[in-house]
């Protein structure tokens, strides 16, 4: 769904939008402590799942009705596992799934529960980088549990690998599982399994055609990415990432096309796009252009101006975005990447 | 702070595109007044060109801007227009022949990334301040275009503003910086960014979302741009959109909300604005900020 028409289709026009409380409080801003590796840091995988073990369900971003998480219970609870709906599930602070204070207590509580073995955030939309500073992730570190989503949770991708080097799932959320799972097209039902084989720690193939304007070769590296848009927001901060060494993923949606232009500048300008093992390209959907004044380029054509400069393979149309094939993926992992004129072929690294 | 020699009768300004595209229509009345000041212009070859969303390809832009540069009779550079493209090229100008012999670089939103620019690897004042557009009719005789005129002379000005509701009292002298809040925050981790510790920083923008903006200053406050500064002005923040299911705070109050725990001045409603009244400010040059009750001042110093 688009990501801007979702945070419109939450609430009937007219429902009253609660005061919103003043004076939220922001963390004192932390200089990055970005390291610069030749050879990245290992990636801890947090223990996969069980039959028996908690998933636990919170909102850092936009907000969600319980309704609307039913369908993921559902399908969590025929995997085996038990869902913690979180408090935030049902709030709403304007575009928010609860106030600042609340969804930092919410995921608070899940990062620190011991009994919590992995928590799934229950939709994107905007906020986590309000939040991100706030959240204590000692205990996290100490015990980790694998945090799951895409969009805004991106934020908690690249925050975590960076400073924690552990591994996270990029997958869709519970606002994409279909209302009936065995009603579901085999292509939503395929990449909501995905999202189990990740948590139990099943090997990963992923497989895209074959693009004239891939890159060929092969690489290994960490995964890391995520919404574009989101991560550009996060340079200069205390989640900004390294990506030398890594395998960089991309996706977006509702952005201008000379927007995606500026932001791969900010990626060039700041070291993000020069040594990649390799770069995967998503899904760049419902892409925007000013009809008095098109941009005149694809997304195709601005990242292949991007990366002409550089060797390292690249594949476009990717499984991942904001889209129905958007499969789970399990970020900080070493995965091998193959691009082939006979297709793309992605595998996960024991 | 090296500020480029202010310009005389006779002197000349080249008026280049570094960015968007814009009919050269479009600029003859600014021509016209830059000539009824007592400048020449010269015109450069991008001005009235156009490749796809641009005033030219990459290297054309980035030749004519070049040669702007590099020419020793300019004494100023008017950009005739924003838009996008500045980004691309910033990187690939050689500002050598510029560093020894410095001028004004004009211009506003996109040009934002030379002044951050300038200012930052070059430690050279520029000029934020209405481009070509602005002059057209009776834009030609507006406060905010003779405020450019005034500023070309080496005149000190003096802004006033009158009071808002969430302002700040209190003042400071320091080294104005800023511009187009989605560039600066754009810029954050490159070469290009502004260093923001005791400065007087203002912002401005158009047409965003509003929760986009939130992240934005979110970014400036996380990446430490905000937590030194000497004073806050804020510009105009217009035809901005929201979702549908509302942010729920104004402009000024998700900016206020960023700045909350510090206590240096705050002045919103500065005329400094995409829409509007937009006067010539000095980047690099010490102002002097008053927030008071009657309102806010901004004069060089």
């Amino acid at each position: 769904m688009k990501r801007k028409e979702f945070f419109q289709s939450l609430v009937p026009l007219a429902a009253a939008v609660p005061a919103l409380r003043a004076g939220r409080v922001f963390a004192a801003p932390r200089r990055p402590s970005v390291q610069v590796q030749d050879d990245p840091l290992p990636v801890t995988l947090p223990p996969y799942l069980v039959a028996g073990d908690t998933v636990g369900i919170a909102c850092g971003s936009g907000p969600i009705d319980l309704k609307e998480i039913q369908p993921s219970i559902a399908v969590l609870e025929s995997w085996g596992y038990k869902a913690l709906v979180g408090h935030t599930i049902g709030q709403k602070d304007g575009m928010f799934g609860g106030t600042d204070a609340e969804r930092t207590a919410d995921i608070q509580a899940m990062l620190d529960n011991p009994d919590v073995k992995a928590l799934l955030f229950a939709r994107g939309g905007y906020g986590m980088v309000r939040i991100i500073d706030n959240l204590d992730f000692s205990r996290f570190a100490l015990s980790p549990k694998w945090l799951i989503g895409f969009s805004d949770v991106t934020v908690i991708h690249a925050h975590v690998h960076q400073h924690y080097r552990i591994a996270t799932i990029h997958s869709k959320m519970c606002n994409s599982f279909p209302d009936v799972y065995e009603k579901a097209e085999p292509i939503i039902k395929d990449c909501i399994d995905s999202i189990g084989k990740t948590l139990k720690g099943a090997p990963m193939t992923y497989v895209a055609p074959h693009s004239p304007l891939n890159r060929e070769g092969a690489a290994e590296g960490q995964l890391i990415g995520g919404n574009l848009r989101t991560l550009e927001n996060l340079a200069g901060t205390a989640s900004d990432f390294s990506t030398e060494g890594k395998i960089l993923f991309m996706e977006d949606v509702e952005e201008y096309y000379y927007n995606l232009d500026r932001m791969l500048w900010n990626f060039r300008r700041t070291g993000k796009l020069q040594k990649l093992r390799g770069l995967v390209v998503g899904g760049f959907n419902r892409m925007m252009d000013d009809p008095k004044e098109p941009f005149g380029k694809t997304h195709y054509d601005i990242i292949t101006f991007h990366t002409k400069d550089f060797t390292y393979p690249v594949c476009f149309d990717f499984p991942v975005g904001h889209q129905k094939d958007n499969y789970a993926l399990r970020c900080g992992q070493v995965h091998r990447l193959e691009v082939t004129p006979d297709g793309v072929r992605l595998t996960s690294v024991p | 702070m090296i500020i480029p020699p202010y310009l005389k009768p006779g002197n000349a300004i080249g008026l280049v595109c570094p960015a968007g595209h814009m009919d050269a229509d479009r600029a003859r009345d600014c021509i016209a007044t830059l000539e009824r000041w007592g400048y020449t212009v010269r015109v450069g070859k991008t001005l009235g060109r156009s490749f796809h969303y641009f005033s030219g390809t990459d290297e054309e832009r980035l030749d004519d801007l070049q040669d702007m540069l590099d020419d020793p009779d300019l004494r100023a550079i008017l950009c005739a227009r924003g838009g996008y493209g500045t980004s691309r090229i910033v990187d690939r100008l050689d500002f050598s022949a510029f560093s020894r012999a410095p001028k004004w670089v004009i211009g506003f939103s996109d040009i934002t990334v030379l002044h951050t620019h300038l200012l930052t690897v070059w430690n050279t004042a520029s000029l934020h301040a209405p481009m070509a557009g602005a002059f057209q009719g009776e834009g030609a005789t507006s406060a905010s275009v003779n405020s450019l005129r005034a500023a070309l002379r080496g005149e000190k000005a003096t802004y006033r503003c009158v009071p808002h509701r969430l302002n700040r009292e209190g003042q400071a002298e320091a080294t104005l910086v800023g511009g187009n809040l989605t560039l600066l925050a754009h810029l954050i981790g490159s070469a290009s960014a502004p260093n923001t510790e005791d400065v007087l920083l203002f912002i401005e923008d158009i047409g965003e979302y509003l929760y986009n903006l939130d992240r934005m200053l979110i970014q400036l406050l996380r990446s430490g741009k905000l937590d030194r500064l000497s004073g806050l002005i804020v510009g105009g923040f217009t035809d901005l959109k929201d979702t549908v299911v509302p942010f729920g705070q104004t402009a000024e109050e998700l900016i206020l909300d960023k700045v909350r725990s510090y206590g240096y001045p705050l002045c919103f409603g500065f005329p400094s604005s995409h829409q509007g009244e937009n006067y010539a400010l000095k980047v690099g040059v010490r102002y002097r900020l008053q927030v008071g009750a009657e309102g806010a001042t901004l004069g060089e110093l």
